[in-house]
């Protein structure tokens, strides 16, 4: 204060002013209500919105006369004239004025409607006569598209989906027929999605079967699931041995997809009292593919998919991660997908193959790799025309034979070959069974 | 959308047990009377034939020379109608019922019956209400067609409705899309309602009623050696104070048919005091021990009810329990189709389009006068428990209150009546005048 003095700034005195003025406000009572009732609030305005005080003391404005009168009224939604009485408002001896306030509810659907002419040209069908769609269509009209009302009340016993079928063609039909051009209706709902009779029948079997299965027949599936379940985890226990060839529930058999459709749908309308069903249902699912599995091993059958990862897996699992990644990288540069796209018994064998030789491959130029680094560290202090950067290796031409060489004939054979295999590979005549390695070429790790 | 407007419109539901009527956007009728009449044919002295072939015959003759010279004949008899012109004992009166098997039969009666309702109970003029008429479930379009030209030639009515029983009562209790089950005096109806319509194709409907019930209870306690004197046939004097003496009274001219209208109303009252369903079908050895209720007859006789308590109300579920009851050799009329209740049901929803099922499983609504009896809904919920099925949740709605279930379709008619975007559904007098009577067939659906 003192240096603004100094410097002779003038004094601010506007802010400070008005903090204590809203403060202050808060405090005053609102008009229209005593201080004494004000004070019974708490002396605080209330958080909501409520009633402006200054309203409760309003009175209508005298100048207006509002009389009820037992007057006659129309409504535009009729279309004779009755009169109806009912009580108005009457405001200085004038009625109101404008229609009846409940009319704008009439509201209708757009049904079609056709000549005689377009029905001869577009709508003909060998299943229905003119009289039968007109009077279809004449109940559309009067039930508003209700079709479930429309056939119970059709004279002819047709279905839904009959009726609900010829309607949407017709339609269909008659937007089609009138668009100025065919691209004009082409975003219309019905020009896109024309109905789907035969679905819709489907559905609605479906929807029959869920339905009528009453809670005794429920009870007898359960019981006889849960006894399934008992059967197979029993057979379970004994069979632990053969556990490496476990197939994945989701994989199995289609057939049961079919049967966890139906719990699915019992599971879907959620309720108290389907919750015991429900978890019966799931679990019957599971002890559904359990005994399928169980029933399959049987008979020593097994997914291809999987045996092949399993086996791919056994192979490298003496490899790290790093060179199984390197693997996986050669396969590509080479063109072959990591899964074979289709798993037959020769194609699984030879991919198998590819992947034990490529990382036979690698775990032999890592050993070059080393014993380059020895070589070369002897190289230093020696003369010897020990041949043989890596990149000589896969030069064709002669081969030296130092045992390098020897690699190198083996390694590029085996990259040669690598390239050769893919093409022909599913036509070849391969050995019988993966397990068997009858290659004689084949130069593994070990023999170095 | 719901706002409702008052324009006077008059609400009548004429049941086969009894007629209710008043005013719309009331919640209950004013007026509620048996819908039978007492009817005294009194024919003039120059038709003595007649005469003696009508004064204590049997119904059916009467029946069939009625209808003969029903011009002449229809303007000699004399109808009582209302609770107060039927309590008091005539002679010679028959008691009628205008309804039969649901199709009304005697448009005189009808006719007789409306006109006390507007002039003697309700006090108005015709004229100046439009009416909703509740209609049963299954009318066929000629019954509709001269319910409408005796409303707008005889009453002169400005506009008229014709609404099916169980959308009004889909509507009572605010629903469009229900399955009503109406368990009415004289039948029992099954009916599913779709978004305000009724399907009629689903409709199910048995013979077994409220009355029947009566009557079976009538059968079982005059086998059982308990006979129930009707109101008027004694008379109780004061012998000493708090002490009363019976003294039979003789009427010779009292017709069966009124006599056995008395004693229905005693048995019925029987019924509804006792009666309760019971939780599992009904088992003779179980029920034999059971405790007796003891009831007092309007004579002072003190009567014990036991088993009957039970067995009465699980006819409606197990009809064939009706052989069991010495006397009611009537049976056999209404026998090999009649199911039971559950099994109504369950044929009506499944009469239904696949779509639609699960919804008409979850809102299952009684209504009707005897669906008033303890623990029927309990015991219905049961039942359909066990043979619905799994994927479908059943659910039976019944309001708390008995008028509420007895009156629902008089209820459900006083909203529709009320509602604003109501008014313009009328089937006014100008129309008629232009297309006719079969116009309602379309105005009234």
């Amino acid at each position: 204060m003192d240096a603004k003095d100094i410097l002779g700034l003038p004094k601010n005195s506007l802010p400070q002013e008005k903090k204590p003025r809203p403060q202050k406000d808060s405090q005053r009572k609102p008009d229209g209500i005593s201080r004494e009732v004000y004070a019974l609030t708490g002396g605080l305005a209330p958080l909501m919105p409520a009633i402006d005080a200054s309203q409760l003391k309003k009175r209508p404005p005298t100048d207006e006369k509002i009389t009820w009168q037992w007057l006659p009224f129309t409504s535009s939604a009729r279309k004779d004239n009755l009169q109806l009485y009912h009580w108005t408002r009457v405001v200085n001896s004038v009625p109101p004025t404008g229609d009846y306030s409940f009319a704008k509810y009439n509201k209708s659907v757009d049904v079609v409607k056709y000549t005689d002419e377009e029905y001869e040209k577009y709508l003909t069908d060998p299943m229905w006569t003119k009289e039968e769609t007109d009077q279809l269509f004449d109940l559309c009209q009067r039930f508003d598209l209700r079709f479930i009302v429309i056939a119970d009340r059709f004279p002819s016993s047709r279905t839904v989906e009959e009726l609900k079928d010829r309607y949407y063609s017709v339609s269909r039909a008659m937007l089609i027929a009138r668009a100025p051009s065919p691209g004009d209706v082409s975003g219309h709902p019905l020009v896109k999605e024309p109905y789907n009779v035969s679905q819709e029948i489907e559905r609605k079997r479906a929807l029959c079967m869920v339905l009528s299965q009453t809670k005794h027949q429920e009870r007898k599936d359960a019981e006889v699931l849960a006894e399934a379940k008992r059967i197979a985890e029993s057979r379970m226990v004994t069979r632990v041995a053969e556990e490496s060839e476990l197939p994945v529930p989701s994989n199995a058999a289609p057939e049961s997809a079919e049967r966890t459709s139906v719990p699915g749908d019992t599971v879907s309308p959620s309720s108290n009292v389907q919750l015991p069903s429900a978890a019966v249902a799931p679990s019957t699912a599971t002890a559904d593919n359990a005994s399928t599995l169980a029933s399959l091993r049987m008979l020593r059958v097994y997914l291809r998919t999987y045996a092949l990862e399993q086996m791919v897996q056994a192979a490298s699992s003496s490899a790290g991660l790093r060179t199984i990644k390197r693997v996986e990288q050669t396969l590509q540069e080479l063109g072959v997908n990591l899964k074979p796209r289709v798993p037959t018994k020769l194609v699984c064998a030879e991919h198998l193959e590819l992947r034990k030789e490529i990382l036979t491959l690698l775990n032999l130029q890592k050993q070059l790799q080393y014993k380059e680094a020895e070589g070369s560290s002897f190289r230093d202090g020696s003369y010897a025309d020990t041949p043989g950067t890596p990149k000589r290796l896969y030069r064709g031409g002669d081969q030296d034979r130092t045992f390098v060489p020897d690699m190198s004939f083996g390694g590029e054979r085996v990259g040669k070959r690598d390239q050769k295999r893919k093409a022909p590979g599913r036509l070849s005549e391969a050995p019988s069974s993966p397990a068997q390695s009858k290659r004689p070429r084949k130069f593994k790790a070990s023999d170095l | 959308m719901y706002g409702g407007d008052e324009v006077s419109a008059m609400v009548i539901d004429l049941g086969s047990h009894t007629c209710k009527a008043g005013y719309a956007g009331e919640d209950a009728p004013k007026a509620v009377f048996p819908s039978v009449v007492g009817a005294i044919d009194q024919m003039e002295v120059d038709d003595t034939e007649k005469t003696e072939n009508n004064s204590g015959s049997a119904v059916d003759s009467k029946n069939t020379v009625r209808t003969l010279d029903s011009e002449k004949a229809k303007g000699k008899r004399k109808l009582f109608v209302g609770s107060q012109a039927l309590g008091f004992r005539r002679d010679h009166m028959e008691v009628l019922s205008p309804i039969k098997d649901g199709v009304v039969v005697d448009w005189d009666m009808v006719d007789n019956i409306w006109d006390h309702a507007f002039r003697e109970c309700l006090l108005i003029d015709p004229k100046e209400h439009p009416m909703l008429l509740a209609e049963p479930s299954s009318n066929t379009q000629q019954q509709r067609e001269r319910t409408a030209e005796l409303m707008f030639e005889k009453y002169k009515v400005p506009a008229l409705f014709l609404a099916k029983n169980a959308v009004l009562t889909s509507f009572a209790s605010g629903r469009a899309t229900s399955l009503v089950v109406d368990c009415g005096g004289g039948s029992t109806t099954v009916a599913p309602v779709h978004d305000g319509y009724v399907l009629q194709k689903a409709v199910a409907s048995s013979a077994i009623g409220g009355e029947y019930l009566s009557d079976c209870l009538l059968k079982s306690l005059e086998s059982k050696g308990i006979m129930i004197k009707p109101r008027f046939s004694f008379k109780r004097k004061e012998t000493r104070p708090g002490e009363f003496q019976t003294v039979d009274m003789d009427f010779p001219n009292t017709t069966e048919s009124y006599r056995l209208y008395s004693q229905r109303v005693i048995s019925s009252d029987i019924k509804e005091c006792v009666c309760r369903a019971p939780d599992t079908p009904y088992d003779e050895s179980a029920y034999s021990n059971i405790p007796m209720t003891p009831y007092e007859l309007p004579d002072g006789q003190t009567i014990e009810i036991g088993s009957d308590r039970f067995k009465i109300p699980d006819i409606l579920f197990n009809p064939s329990l009706v052989q069991t009851i010495p006397g009611m050799d009537n049976f056999a009329e209404i026998a090999p189709s009649v199911r039971g209740l559950p099994q109504m049901v369950i044929d009506s929803i499944n009469r239904c389009d696949v779509d639609i099922r699960r919804e008409l499983f979850s809102s299952i609504l009684l209504a009707g006068g005897t669906a008033s009896m303890q623990q029927l809904k309990e015991r219905l919920e049961k039942d359909l428990l066990e043979e619905s099925p799994q994927a479908a949740r059943v659910k039976v709605l019944a309001s708390g209150n008995a008028t509420e279930r007895r009156f629902s379709v008089w209820i459900g008619g006083s909203i529709l009546a009320s509602l604003g975007s109501f008014q313009q559904m009328w089937f006014s007098k100008a129309e008629y005048e232009e297309h006719g009577a079969s116009y309602i067939q379309r105005k009234c659906p």
